[in-house]
Order: structure tokens, then C-alpha cells, then sequence
């Protein structure tokens, strides 16, 4: 396998710009370049309201689901951890709930399910705060603490709702889809999401220490609390602000790490953007298919799933356990 | 005033005490071993020296306090060697020497040329030049334990503290590896404290040698300059009866070699 990074730097932008396009140009309704430049008004308007934010959403929050969990695994130290073992998918679901019933508009459920995920992480770090010893695997407990919790607001959110129309809008959140995405829905996304991308990046030094006993990090200067805490709030910001517009998306966040990795053989931020564009490459891939398969849109999570549950069966019994 | 000097210290888990008022001094340029039988408190020892666990007394280092550092102070000053290193990611070797500049680099702050140059200098020393862009992962213990090593010497601490950092060698590279140590020690003026098994090793290059018995300081000897009766006699409080001699090997290099006599348990 070629493990030149140059190479595979733009073998992956290459497949990205190639989907990219596919996504621009695919769907329902046909576009053509021909059609676009020369103005006509009808593709006009389908590219700029419908296929250009979509497009958009996909490559940009695929690339920050690739950085964030590579970030996730390096720093728990565990090849499968995501961004919902500090319980930030499960507070995001609980939050778009809660927008659903009680709010009005696809920009308020958008912000309450933002608000939910970063309530989630917030609560789970403030109780891992309660043991200063902070260890990672006190962050885990509270982690699974959150999740029950958030699931269990979830539940009862659930049972008040309506079931014509209510319930299944939560129950089509929770299945993820790039599906009526604007350009205006999207505005402060497209400020936080680079901003954590960039951020994890300019980090990504001091997130390798953190991958190290607690102790051997100190004594390389990590002030390893601090450290791990601002790291995982810059990786949450990223990743709630791409899973309030799209709703949960599986294995996105498990499979790009991992597949950078197994490209490159080492966790040098190359491979963190390597991760990120992998990670844009699945998710503008599903997002083409869900709408390109069936005679309605389906879940983009049906097709990172199809892709990486086997995945995830062959790294646990073929190897690439290490982070 | 000493180099670097330690007053009445103690530490443990939780309420455990594992060691308790231990007190000594080390010179700068030279090399100090830890000795003592397994659970005597060594690695405590190490560990509350460098901060890593919480302790009572006072370390003080060409007289600056360590208590109260920042950890990025206390990483320029000192360079921890643990027993195995932690680290499970497949990096490049020069990426994990490059690991030990970090107290020195701001947080945003890449190692540059000048580092990268360090790295592969103290590579080259532990004997691990050729093996840059090598995955850390791939490597033999031995060579992942001079890897950790190279890391602590590329950064020049002023105090190393190495936790038997030759347990995973071969009993050449063992030598050579303590014999690069006081060496370097000796050209930069630092000090080290080695915990050690091996009392031989300890016997042949350390210039003080600290027992440790049940969480407190039995003694200390001067292996230059003690009789072997005296080193006999102390040494058989850890490991039961010993008897110590002066041999040369072909070279006609003089070493202390250790007997240890054996008895049927009763």
C-alpha cells in the first residue's frame, strides 16, 4: 500500500472533490453545469438552496467527525471511543427532543440539540471534576452517567409527544440526514466547525502527550487536567455543531481514524487531516447514496453503518487495536 | 549546600504510607542508585521526588524548591524515566525523543531544526541511529526502553530520575547504557538517581548507592571509597547474606562482584 503522504494527501482530496461534485450535480432533480452557468433559474435555485449547502455540510462536518474522533481515541486511549462516550450524541438527541416539542422552526431544534450536546459534555465533565485524581477512566463513568441520563429525558420527551407527527420527527433526527440543510441554518456552523478543526490541529502535539500514562505526560510538562479538558470541549464544539444540523451519524467518527491510520502506519497530524478527509469522503459518499438509492430519501446512517459495522468486526478480530 | 537535596519525605496511596521521612543529598556529575528489595518503596520514592504523586517534605534543586512547580517547570528541571513507557501510538521514533523537548516548546510551538538535530544526537548515543522514521510500536522492549532513555537525554534535565531503566536490556547494553549515563552526567554537570535491581550495576557505576528497607532510608554507601566489608554488611540487609570482592576482567578493569550465599529456607 503506498504510504507516501503527498500521495495519499491528494488521493483524498481528489476522491473528495470527485464526491463533492457527484453530490452537487446528483439527486432528484438532474443539474448540469451547462444548466447553472447559463442561469437557468429553476437549477439555479435547486443548487444554491438545496445541493450547495448539503454538499457543503457533508464535506465539512464529515472532516470534523474524522478530526474529532481521531482526537476521542488518541486521548481515552481506546481505539473505539467517539465523541458519545462523554455522552454528546446521546444530550444532542435529548436536545432536538426538546426543540421538536417545544420549540418552533428547524433553527431552533438545530440550537436546542446543540445546547443539549453541550449540556451533556458539560454535566459529564463538571462530575469527573469531583475526583481530582481525574482520571480518564472517571471521565468514562461520568460519561455513561450522562448518556443514561440524557436517554432517559429522551424516553419521557418520547412519551409526551405526538405520535403523528412529533415522535416521528424525533425518531427521523435521531437516524441522521443531511436532508434540508440552508445556508443561513448552517451560518454559525460554519464558524465553530473550522474553528475546533483548526484548533485540534494547531493541539495535536499536546494531544499525543495525552495518549501517555497520566504521569509520564506531567513530567513532559502536559498540565494533563487542563489539557484534556479544553481539548475535549474544542472537539465537542466541533461535533455538536455538525450533529445539530444532521442529526446522529454512526461510525463516521470510528471509521475515518482508523483508516487514515492504517494508510499512513502513524498519528502525526498528517494523519489527523488525513482523518478529516477521510471522514468528509464517507459522509458526502452515504449522503449520495441515501439520496440516489431508494425512491425516498433514506437515513445516512444505514450506509456508515453498512460500511462500518464490518469494518468494525475486522479491526476487532483482524488487528489495528492500537490507537 | 548540595546539588540537589531531599528533607524528611513521605508519601503513599491514599492514607497508605509506603515511604516515610527519607532524607539525603546528591552532587551534581554524579549518579546515585536506589536499592532494595521489591516493595521497599523505590518507585514511590521516584515518583514523589518528580511530583507525580503527592508527598510531604521538600526537594530542592540547585536551590530552586520543586514543590509548587508548574508541571512544565518541573519538566525542564527534571527527566522522569518510568519503568515501561505508556505510550501505545504508532509514531515515528524521533517523534517520541522529540516528546521530551515539550516543557521547553510553548503549546502551540513545533520542535524545529535545532531540536530534531538533539533528537537524533541522543539516537545516535543510546545506539538507535538508523531507526528515525521507525514506528515506536515495532520496536524490541529493549530498544523502546533506549528510545524513553534517548527522549530524557535529548532534553538535558538537570535531574534524571530513571526507574530500572535496564531492565529490558541485555547485560552488554546494560553496561553501556549506565556507562553513557555517568558520562553524560559527568560532561553537563547534572545528577541522576537510578532505581536498580541489579546490585552489581549499582556497585560499578553509581557514586552512592541509597538502601531502602520497608518504606525508609537503611543507609547510604560510597562504593569508591567504603570497605567491602562495611558494603557487606549493609547490603545484607536487603538481600540476606552477601559477600563482595574485587575482580579485574581481561582489560584489567576492576569490578566489585556480589555473591549472594545461598541457604535452604528453613
Amino acid at each position: 500500500m503506498p504510504r507516501h503522504k503527498g500521495f495519499l494527501a491528494a488521493a483524498a482530496l481528489t476522491a473528495l472533490a470527485v464526491l463533492a461534485a457527484a453530490s452537487l450535480f446528483v439527486g432528484k432533480y438532474p443539474l448540469t453545469l451547462s444548466g447553472i452557468l447559463s442561469g437557468e433559474e429553476m437549477q439555479v435555485r435547486v443548487f444554491w438552496t438545496l445541493r450547495f449547502s448539503r454538499t457543503l455540510l457533508g464535506v465539512v462536518g464529515g472532516f470534523c467527525l474524522g478530526v474529532t474522533g481521531f482526537v476521542f481515541q488518541t486521548v481515552f486511549r481506546n481505539p473505539l471511543a467517539s465523541p458519545d462516550i462523554i455522552g454528546v450524541a446521546s444530550g444532542a438527541s435529548a436536545g432536538a427532543a426538546f426543540g421538536i416539542l417545544f420549540l418552533s422552526g428547524a433553527a431552533a431544534v438545530t440550537l436546542a440539540s446543540f445546547g443539549g450536546a453541550l449540556g451533556a459534555v458539560v454535566l459529564c465533565l463538571a462530575l469527573a471534576r469531583l475526583d481530582p485524581s481525574g482520571k480518564n477512566s472517571t471521565i468514562l463513568l461520568s460519561g455513561i452517567a450522562v448518556h443514561a441520563l440524557a436517554q432517559t429525558v429522551l424516553m419521557a420527551l418520547k412519551l409526551t409527544a405526538d405520535p403523528e407527527k412529533q415522535l416521528a420527527s424525533i425518531e427521523y433526527w435521531i437516524m441522521g440526514s443531511l436532508n434540508g440543510v440552508s445556508l443561513s441554518s448552517m451560518g454559525p456552523a460554519l464558524f465553530i466547525i473550522p474553528l475546533s478543526c483548526l484548533g485540534l490541529c494547531l493541539l495535536h502535539r499536546q494531544t499525543l502527550l495525552l495518549a501517555l500514562e497520566e504521569s509520564e505526560a506531567r513530567m513532559l510538562g502536559a498540565a494533563v487536567g487542563r489539557l484534556r479538558l479544553g481539548i475535549l470541549l474544542l472537539a465537542t464544539l466541533g461535533v455538536a455543531a455538525t450533529i445539530s444540523l444532521t442529526g446522529l451519524i454512526s461510525f463516521v467518527g470510528l471509521l475515518a481514524p482508523h483508516a487514515a491510520r492504517l494508510l499512513t502506519r502513524d498519528n502525526r497530524t498528517g494523519t489527523l487531516l488525513l482523518s478529516g478527509l477521510l471522514g468528509g469522503c464517507i459522509l458526502t459518499g452515504a449522503d449520495l447514496l441515501a439520496r440516489s438509492l431508494g425512491p425516498t430519501e433514506l437515513p445516512v446512517s444505514l450506509f456508515t453503518s453498512l460500511l462500518g459495522a464490518p469494518f468494525l468486526l475486522w479491526l476487532v478480530f483482524k488487528g489495528g487495536r492500537e490507537v | 549546600m548540595s546539588f540537589f537535596t531531599v528533607e524528611n519525605l513521605s508519601a503513599g496511596y491514599g492514607s497508605r504510607k509506603i515511604i516515610e521521612g527519607v532524607s539525603f543529598s546528591l552532587e551534581g556529575g554524579t549518579l546515585t542508585g536506589v536499592l532494595g528489595a521489591n516493595g521497599s518503596g523505590k518507585t514511590t520514592l521516584l515518583k514523589a521526588l518528580c511530583g507525580i504523586l503527592p508527598h510531604q517534605g521538600h526537594c530542592t534543586l540547585e536551590g530552586q524548591q520543586l514543590e509548587g512547580l508548574s508541571p512544565r517547570q518541573l519538566g525542564t528541571l527534571c527527566g522522569y524515566i518510568p519503568q515501561r513507557s505508556g505510550l501505545s501510538l504508532h509514531l515515528p521514533v524521533e517523534e517520541v525523543v522529540l516528546m521530551g523537548f515539550n516543557p521547553r516548546l510553548g503549546l502551540l510551538q513545533r520542535p524545529g531544526a535545532r531540536e530534531k538535530a538533539l533528537a537524533r544526537k541522543a539516537l545516535a548515543q543510546v545506539g538507535l541511529e538508523g531507526l528515525e522514521g521507525e514506528s515506536y510500536l515495532t520496536l524490541s522492549e529493549g530498544q523502546k526502553q533506549l528510545c524513553i532513555l534517548a527522549r530524557a537525554l535529548a532534553a538535558s534535565p538537570r535531574l534524571f530520575l530513571l526507574d530500572e531503566p535496564e531492565s529490558a536490556l541485555d547485560p552488554a547494553r546494560r553496561w553501556q547504557v549506565l556507562e553513557l549515563l555517568t558520562g553524560v552526567l559527568n560532561r553537563t554537570g547534572a545528577a541522576g538517581l537510578v532505581v536498580l535491581h541489579d546490585p552489581a550495576l549499582a556497585l560499578n557505576f553509581c557514586h552512592q548507592l541509597l538502601l531502602m528497607g520497608e518504606g525508609k532510608l537503611l543507609g547510604s554507601l560510597d562504593p569508591r571509597r567504603d570497605s567491602p566489608q562495611k558494603m557487606e554488611e549493609a547490603l545484607s540487609r536487603i538481600y540476606g547474606p552477601v559477600t563482595l570482592t574485587r575482580s579485574r576482567d581481561k582489560t584489567g578493569r576492576e569490578h566489585l562482584v556480589l555473591l549472594n550465599e545461598w541457604r535452604e529456607t528453613p
